[in-house]
């Protein structure tokens, strides 16, 4: 395999497949690897983790058909690490030459018949609106687990089918986020798929305005495109919980108040709140909101805010990370939190906008 | 502060009495309760035995060597669980302060029982009494007006093993507050709690052999030697300085299982499935006891004697089989067991009660399952319900408390 290229195109390359390739050594030494694989001009770089498959194809000058497999993180380290300009990448048995002006480098290379083979779903391919997507997933898939020992089915972003377009939902099962992208279609009315978070961050990641994503769906696999980079992910089987039922109508209680000044508020009690179970917690009532933290052998922080309240004086408590977590993605100037009492889920929301929702248990403190 | 009555009670080789009293032709013989396979070890033994020089914590094998006459029987915990029950209650009739250490020696602190009961060596006296009355056992007190003098007492008042048999010991021994000294000062070093080999070997470089010795050594010289706190803490034990309480609701550092296995497990379900077990019991005893696990540990020894743990802290208490069960594998999962595993056990620390802790959106149902399984147990028995792996051809294999704790029989 013979093939020279400018460095930035290569290092665009090796990044974005480097993206799938596991740090943390996997079983087959293979996959700590990137394949790149050269016919005529076309040069596609693929790395994976058998779960998650990131192939980049990217036009080269090819004078030399061929496969090979190098180490991802040294192949990457090394290219960026090179004066922009020229690079010059010849493979001949199992060393790898990388030259630009007059640098040198030689790498061993790993036998390209060990990489596993990645086959892509056949399914039909879906057009999804790329800026849409992105947005709705940076809303919602920070709430997926990250636990996968404790639920594999909660470290997944389901992708439903709604009468209305497109829903995103993800939960770690002590809150939970829902984002509809409405003028988004996708499969057919009560159909969904269960894709695994991570994938969707990298996804969220390639995404950028004005892209078009197309989806296929295998039975097991699902294969992203956005412009020449394709990311196939296995899918989560399995039955995701039933939040439909979850998610309270007509609370009793709920309070108006602006999202940035909580928000804010909310990241200043937590500086007292080391441990992540200190929870803050929100007294309301007809004067408006106080914030209240007390962390035991540290000390404590209050704080008052303006807020229209509707409802019976009411404190509930939270844990800080997850009340920023929804008061990030809810965006918009003002938020509504619905209640009914301590120990129920409160339900945040951008006031007025229907299209997400953020719905979080308390912490109970005795 | 003012003197303070505290009794230690130990009872005089509890399990093997116990056994004894459902195996009174053994009276008089070396008799071994432990671990009787080739892998166990020696929970308890007779006077008898004792003078053959066996003794607890040995392994069974070299029991077996030292007395090949003994009795050897397998450990029964529930059955000395039944009994301590009995005895501890024996302990509370008399004072609500008593801190049990184990199921066969507890503190009470009896200072405020003299109105009530008399005082303290009469307590003493009046327990021995009741539980040979109530449960045909002796037992050893210790008087004193500090837990670690009690404690020394009671061993005083034992009977001791000699090659033509057991002597029996005073039962009670009294060290009033102004013999505390006298008490103390003739006796070894090691009998301070707190001074193992290491400390031992660099107290007699400075020539300290006896607790005289050491409560006349400058407290500099001794912090020197063995370290700040542990040389405050010695010379205030050796001056007979001792304000810890007796605290009744002493809370469980820790809960778990540990278990050998009569042959080494290799098959990863099989592991596996011993896991769910262990973790199934021990998550039963974290809610009968009303509390929550911030860490998991899980414990393997291979068959090269070679034991490793791994521990995980967890953001949130858990104690539900399930949850313990699922970071136990995980931690399991770090770790090579293609060598065999002798020994898995799985622990439950960081113990907490009450606090604050985050509810969860779909698991509200969950603690309601749990409260039912700890229900329907209650009512018809540990083995009426269980974790579905665990279900053999002859119902449920659960594990208890106590059960081949000292090794397969």
């Amino acid at each position: 395999m013979k093939f020279r290229c400018e460095r930035d195109v290569l290092i665009e390359a090796l990044n974005n497949a480097g993206r799938a390739v596991s740090s943390r050594g996997g079983s087959l030494p293979v996959l700590s690897g990137v394949r790149l694989e050269l016919r005529g001009n076309a040069l596609t770089v693929t790395g994976s983790d058998l779960d998650l498959t990131i192939t980049m194809s990217t036009t080269v000058h090819g004078e030399a058909d061929g496969v090979t497999v190098l180490p991802s993180k040294l192949a990457s380290d090394i290219v960026r690490a090179l004066e922009p300009g020229r690079v010059d990448v010849e493979v001949a048995g199992d060393e790898a030459n990388i030259t630009s002006g007059r640098s040198q480098f030689a790498v061993r290379a790993i036998p390209a018949t060990e990489f596993p083979r990645i086959t892509e779903p056949e399914g039909e391919e879906l057009a999804l609106d790329g800026a849409a997507l992105a947005h709705g997933l940076r809303q919602v898939v920070s709430a997926a687990s990250t636990d996968e020992s404790r639920s594999a089915i909660l470290t997944g972003v389901l992708m439903a089918a709604e009468a209305s377009g497109l829903r995103l939902v993800a939960t770690d099962s002590y809150r939970l986020a829902v984002r509809d992208l409405s003028s988004t279609s996708f499969l057919q009315e009560g159909q969904s798929v269960l894709v695994p978070s991570n994938a969707l961050k990298e996804l969220a990641r390639l995404l950028g305005d004005g892209d078009t994503v197309r989806l296929r769906l295998g039975d097991r696999d699902a294969a992203f495109t956005v412009g020449d980079t394709t990311l196939i992910t296995r899918l989560i089987s399995g039955e995701f919980p039933n939040y439909r039922n979850l998610i309270p109508k007509n609370q009793p209680a709920c309070l108006t108040v602006a999202r940035a000044s909580l928000l804010e508020s909310v990241k200043r009690m937590k500086v007292v709140a080391k441990e992540p179970s200190t929870p803050v917690k929100l007294d309301m009532s007809n004067d408006g909101l106080k914030l209240t933290v007390n962390a035991q052998d540290i000390g404590s922080a209050a704080e008052e805010l303006d807020a229209k309240y509707e409802g019976p004086e009411l404190t509930v408590a939270f844990n800080p990370e997850y009340l920023v977590a929804g008061l990030d993605a809810a965006e918009g100037d003002e938020v509504t939190l619905e209640c009914i009492d301590a120990l129920k889920p409160a339900l945040l929301r951008s006031l007025g906008n229907t299209e997400f929702l953020y719905l979080l248990m308390p912490v109970r403190v005795s | 502060m003012a003197d303070r009555t505290i009794l230690h009670v130990d009872m005089d080789a509890f399990f093997v009495s116990v056994e004894l009293l459902d195996r009174p032709d053994l009276r008089g013989q070396p008799v071994v309760v432990g671990g009787t396979g080739d892998r166990g070890v020696v929970a308890a033994a007779s006077y008898e035995a004792r003078a053959f020089g066996v003794h607890s914590a040995m392994p069974s094998v070299r029991a077996r060597r030292l007395c090949p006459h003994a009795v050897f029987l397998p450990g029964r915990h529930d059955r000395y669980s039944e009994v301590s029950r009995r005895v501890m209650a024996v302990f509370e009739s008399f004072t609500p302060i008593v801190e049990p250490l184990s199921l066969d020696e507890a503190f009470l602190d009896v200072t405020g029982s003299a109105r009530l009961h008399g005082d303290g060596p009469g307590i003493a006296s009046a327990i021995r009494r009741r539980v040979l009355e109530q449960e045909g056992l002796t037992c050893s007190v210790g008087v004193a007006p500090s837990k670690f003098v009690a404690k020394l007492a009671s061993e005083a008042a034992k009977p001791r093993a000699t090659p033509e048999g057991p002597v029996f010991g005073t039962g009670v021994h009294v060290v009033p507050p102004d013999g505390v000294l006298a008490f103390l000062h003739p006796l070894p070093v090691q009998a301070l709690w707190g001074v193992g080999p290491a400390t031992l070997q660099k107290l007699a470089r400075l020539g300290v052999r006896t607790v005289a010795d050491l409560a006349t050594l400058p407290v500099d010289t001794l912090t020197g030697a063995v370290g700040s706190a542990a040389g405050h803490h010695l010379h205030d034990l050796a001056n007979g300085r001792d304000d810890r309480d007796v605290e009744p609701d002493r809370e469980a550092k820790s809960i778990g299982h540990e278990e050998t296995f009569s042959d080494d497990l290799f098959d990863p379900p099989a592991i596996d499935r011993q896991l769910v077990r262990m973790a199934d019991a021990v998550a039963g005893r974290l809610r009968a006891h009303g509390v929550g696990a911030r860490t998991v540990t899980v414990k393997v020894r291979f068959p090269d004697f070679r034991t490793l743990t791994r521990s995980v802290t967890l953001p949130q208490a858990v104690d539900t089989g399930g949850e313990l069960t699922a970071h136990g594998r995980r931690l399991l999962g770090s770790v090579d067991l293609s060598p065999g595993v002798r020994l898995l056990g799985i622990h439950a620390g960081s113990l907490v009660s009450g606090g604050p802790r985050q509810l969860e959106l779909f698991l509200e149902d969950r603690p309601d399952a749990t409260r039912a399984i700890d229900d329907i147990r209650e009512r018809f028995g540990d083995d009426a319900i269980g974790p579905a792996v665990l279900l053999g051809e002859s119902g449920l294999r659960r594990k208890r408390r106590g059960e081949q704790q000292w090794g397969p029989s």
